[in-house]
């Protein structure tokens, strides 16, 4: 028992599989294996794509400790604006698309070069970007919805998929990998890392904090803008609420994913796995026809759960530093006896 | 006629309220090494980070091999040449050994990181320390000795002409030192300007040829050759006239008297094993180590902020278990003055007067705990005075008092509190040499009133001047306890002794 429960908690990838895999079987039985029908598969993931993005995209400020508030209202206004430029101005749909993606990257490199230029806090500079974009969502599209007929051809790309499984899905997956790659591989990467870790190791060591904090909340807004051509391609239509509820699932993917808020690291495949547990638990809830808010309820609990299981791992690698120091203080204990 | 490798002059650099550097001055010669001396806070850290391009300067010059530079930022100073090993730890603690030691100048295949070349880079740079570290070992594995050699390793990664080295050896090992000082001679024998900042003397004349030395930002020795001078008259030159010969008081302590605070082969979770002494009222018991040795970490078990796994504490002749520090304040009037004054010791943003009362609220607070403001000043009132702490007046905060001020008011508040054993971590880092005198006497002072007092340092000379008493910690254990005869040779050599039993055979006599 001891040793599952040490096997459970070792990695928290371990753990996050493990959930999924437990989730999948019990959805697969309380739907008589409906749940692995085509239909539930293809509908699954076209879903998932969006959580992955934006807690991507929030897990890339994280790293190097900051937030990012506007992951959301920048996802909404991006995907508002492709929806006006296609419809009222005539702008070929695939632009459109591009400008979402485009516009998100500006708006997140504006909210970096606010935050390095007035050295304001990044909370307080991205609540308000994150305001004021709600507000110029609302000025877009008002009480209207546009309708996704404008763009049939980007649509059928977000309908579109192999063996079963959406295209804007695996583009996603290409998206996790490259993130993972960046960081992992590349000098960009390591640097967002270091600044994240020890913001004096990194400038002593000739890294350009500013840089890092424009670059960070660029890409961030980048993926952001990613999310909403996701939103653009897979909603029957772009209306003033898209976006609206990004941005806590945002920090749930990160943060139960194994992330840490003080920088320094990032879990592209935690954040990937924890938001697949929350699409599960959305499953599952329309699955038992529960309340919607019972999806706020176990997520908050399975945040909790997961920070709760990182502090014993904590606590064991802090237990293992104080096994190396007694051993060493046995030695030096036996030196002195000698002496004496 | 060699050009200077490094050749500084009139160097000003201000902070608010602080003249760090004022018209500093020196000249660095190829293939010297030439130490840069003086007390804490003499100037000599914000010396190496200005020509580092970390800090800007705000008046002088600085030419590299005759040429005037101007660096904006730590990379310009590495292309013209200049290496450093700053006198901080300052690694990402994330990252393994060997991408700490290339963060400077990553290798790379285009925007990719070369992983090949940065273990190559870095085995290299570590086999230059004989240094068995693998480069793939992640930094948190490392003990703070290592963390230092390390950060050593990441000075010699570039190719430099002039290495820069700010107090290198503070944490490592006398073996450890001795491997870097081969570096040295090497780097030395090659042509590198080597400009070397320690406080121990001992390694100052045997490698160096020449110094400097500063005394609050002003340079009082320039660039002489080292073999003119005494180490008296060094230490003459790094204090002042006034203060050189800073002789203890004559002290007495009744040691008959029971304990104030014993240990009893107290065994903690943080890992310490078999620590015992006793203090007195009226002592000091000096507590030395190096950084890592396990001396904060002794101070919080007492404090009850680490359990106890085996042994006793004993508090004037009784067994206690002190569980948190406001029980250790509260009911075994036990004070401790942090190590970070700015981070543990002080609310930054808080005036002078919740600084100093926030001990004694508890005592102080009336129905439902109102604190009369009357009470609380007078209170406070008493201590500016007892102290001699400069303020302007009770509501100025304490962020804005100089560094020696702030450290008086973090020790202010557990005088108000009564209390009779104070545990002082590292009192004087940071501190000019006068506060650090009138901070001498301050501690001399409470500990002649009765005050026990635990005095955790890691300058040993700091150590000889004040203690009474020495306990010599490493890893986690006393070495031994020595009585203080104040001679800084003789002292110094017994503390080595402790340490290294083993390399000195005549020490088992």
């Amino acid at each position: 028992m001891k040793a599952t429960m040490r096997f459970l908690s070792s990695s928290p990838n371990v753990t996050l599989a493990i959930i999924v895999a437990m989730g999948v079987v019990l959805l697969g039985f309380k739907s008589g294996g409906e749940f692995f029908g085509p239909v539930s598969v293809t509908t699954f993931f076209r879903f998932l794509a969006i959580p992955i993005l934006i807690g991507l995209a929030q897990m890339i400020t994280l790293s190097v400790g900051q937030l990012n508030l506007a992951v959301g209202s920048i996802g909404g206004f991006a995907a508002c604006l492709a929806g006006v430029v296609v419809t009222d101005f005539g702008v070929p749909q695939w632009i459109g698309a591009l400008i979402a993606v485009v516009v998100g990257g500006l708006a997140g490199i504006v909210n970096g070069v606010l935050i390095v230029v007035t050295k304001i806090n990044g909370f307080i500079v991205t609540l308000a970007t994150m305001t004021i974009l709600m507000g110029a969502q609302y000025a877009l599209v008002g009480t209207r919805t546009i309708s996704a007929d404008a763009w049939p051809s980007v649509t059928q790309f977000g309908k579109s998929e192999i063996l079963g499984i959406p295209v804007i899905f695996i583009m996603t997956l290409i998206v996790a990998g490259l993130v993972s790659f960046y960081f992992a591989k590349m000098v960009g990467g390591r640097r967002l890392l270091a600044t994240g870790d020890n913001e004096t190791a990194a400038e002593y060591g000739g890294i350009s904090i500013d840089r890092s904090l424009i670059t960070a909340h660029g890409l961030s807004g980048l993926l952001a803008g990613v999310a909403a051509f996701v939103a653009v391609a897979t909603l029957p239509g772009v209306n003033q609420s898209v976006g609206g509820d990004w941005l806590l699932p945002s920090f749930a993917a990160p943060i139960i994913g194994g992330v840490v808020l003080t920088g320094g690291a990032v879990a592209v495949l935690g954040t990937v796995l924890a938001a697949t547990i929350v699409r599960l638990v959305d499953s599952a809830r329309a699955e038992f026809q529960l309340a919607p808010a019972w999806v706020n309820l176990v997520v908050g609990a399975v945040v909790l759960g997961t920070v709760a299981l990182g502090r014993v791992r904590a606590n064991r690698a802090e237990a293992l530093i104080v096994q190396q120091r007694v051993r060493a203080a046995e030695e030096a204990l036996a030196e002195v006896e000698v002496v004496r | 006629m060699t050009v200077p490798a490094l050749e500084i002059k009139n160097l000003t650099k201000t902070f608010p309220g602080v003249k760090a550097l004022d018209r500093a001055t020196l000249t660095l010669m190829p293939g010297t090494v030439h130490a840069l001396m003086g007390e804490n806070g003499a100037g000599k850290s914000t010396l190496i980070k200005v020509v580092t391009g970390i800090l800007h300067g705000d008046s002088g010059t600085i030419n590299v091999f005759g040429e005037n530079v101007h660096f904006d930022g730590p990379t310009d100073a590495m292309d013209a040449g200049i290496g450093v090993v700053h006198q901080e730890r300052n690694v990402v603690r994330g990252f393994t050994v060997g991408e700490n030691i290339c963060l400077s100048k990553m290798p790379r295949k285009g925007p990719l990181v070369d992983w090949p070349e940065v273990k190559i880079q870095a085995k290299r740079c570590l086999d230059m320390l004989d240094l068995a570290i693998d480069p793939d070992t992640p930094m948190t594995e490392l003990s703070a000795a290592q963390t230092q050699l390390v950060e050593i390793a990441r000075g010699l990664y570039t190719e430099t002409r002039v290495l820069l080295l700010d107090e290198p050896t503070a944490s490592i090992s006398v073996d450890e030192a001795m491997r870097l000082f081969r570096v040295i001679e090497r780097l030395k024998a090659e042509g590198t300007a080597i400009l070397f900042v320690s406080h121990k003397l001992e390694e100052v004349f045997e490698h160096c040829d020449s110094i400097t030395v500063l005394r609050d930002g002003k340079t009082v020795v320039e660039s002489q050759p080292l073999a003119g001078f005494t180490r008296d008259e060094v230490i003459d030159k790094m204090v002042g006239r006034a203060l050189a010969h800073l002789e203890a008081p004559q002290r007495s302590v009744d040691m008959t008297t029971v304990p104030a605070l014993a240990l009893n082969a107290l065994s903690t979770t943080a890992g310490h094993r078999n620590v015992s002494f006793e203090l007195r009222r009226g002592e000091i018991l000096g507590l030395y180590g190096l950084v890592g040795a396990g001396r904060t970490e002794l101070a919080r078990s007492i404090l009850g902020l680490e359990g106890v796994v085996a042994g006793t504490v004993k508090v004037k002749g009784e067994d206690v278990r002190i569980r948190s520090v406001r029980e250790a304040l509260q009911k075994y009037r036990i004070g401790y003055v942090t190590e970070n004054r700015k981070e543990e010791g002080v609310f930054l943003l808080q005036p002078i007067t919740t600084n100093i009362a926030v001990t004694v609220w508890s005592k102080l607070a009336k129905f439902m705990g109102y604190v009369p403001a009357k009470d609380e000043q007078s209170l406070v009132a008493e201590q500016v005075a007892q102290l001699d702490i400069k303020i302007s007046s009770q509501d100025q905060m304490a962020g804005q008092l100089s560094g020696g001020n702030q450290q008086k008011v973090s020790l202010a508040k557990w005088l108000a509190a009564n209390t009779e054993v104070l545990i002082i971590d590292e009192p004087t880092v940071g501190i000019d040499v006068r506060t650090k005198r009138s901070f001498y006497d301050l501690i001399w002072k409470l500990a002649d009133e009765g005050m026990a007092i635990l005095l955790i340092s890691s300058d040993l000379s700091e150590m000889i001047t004040l203690a009474d008493r020495i306990a010599v910690m490493e890893r986690f254990v006393v070495r031994g306890e020595i009585e203080n005869t104040h001679h800084y040779e003789e002292m110094s050599q017994a503390v080595i002794r402790l340490i290294h039993p083993t390399s000195t055979p005549a020490a088992g006599e």
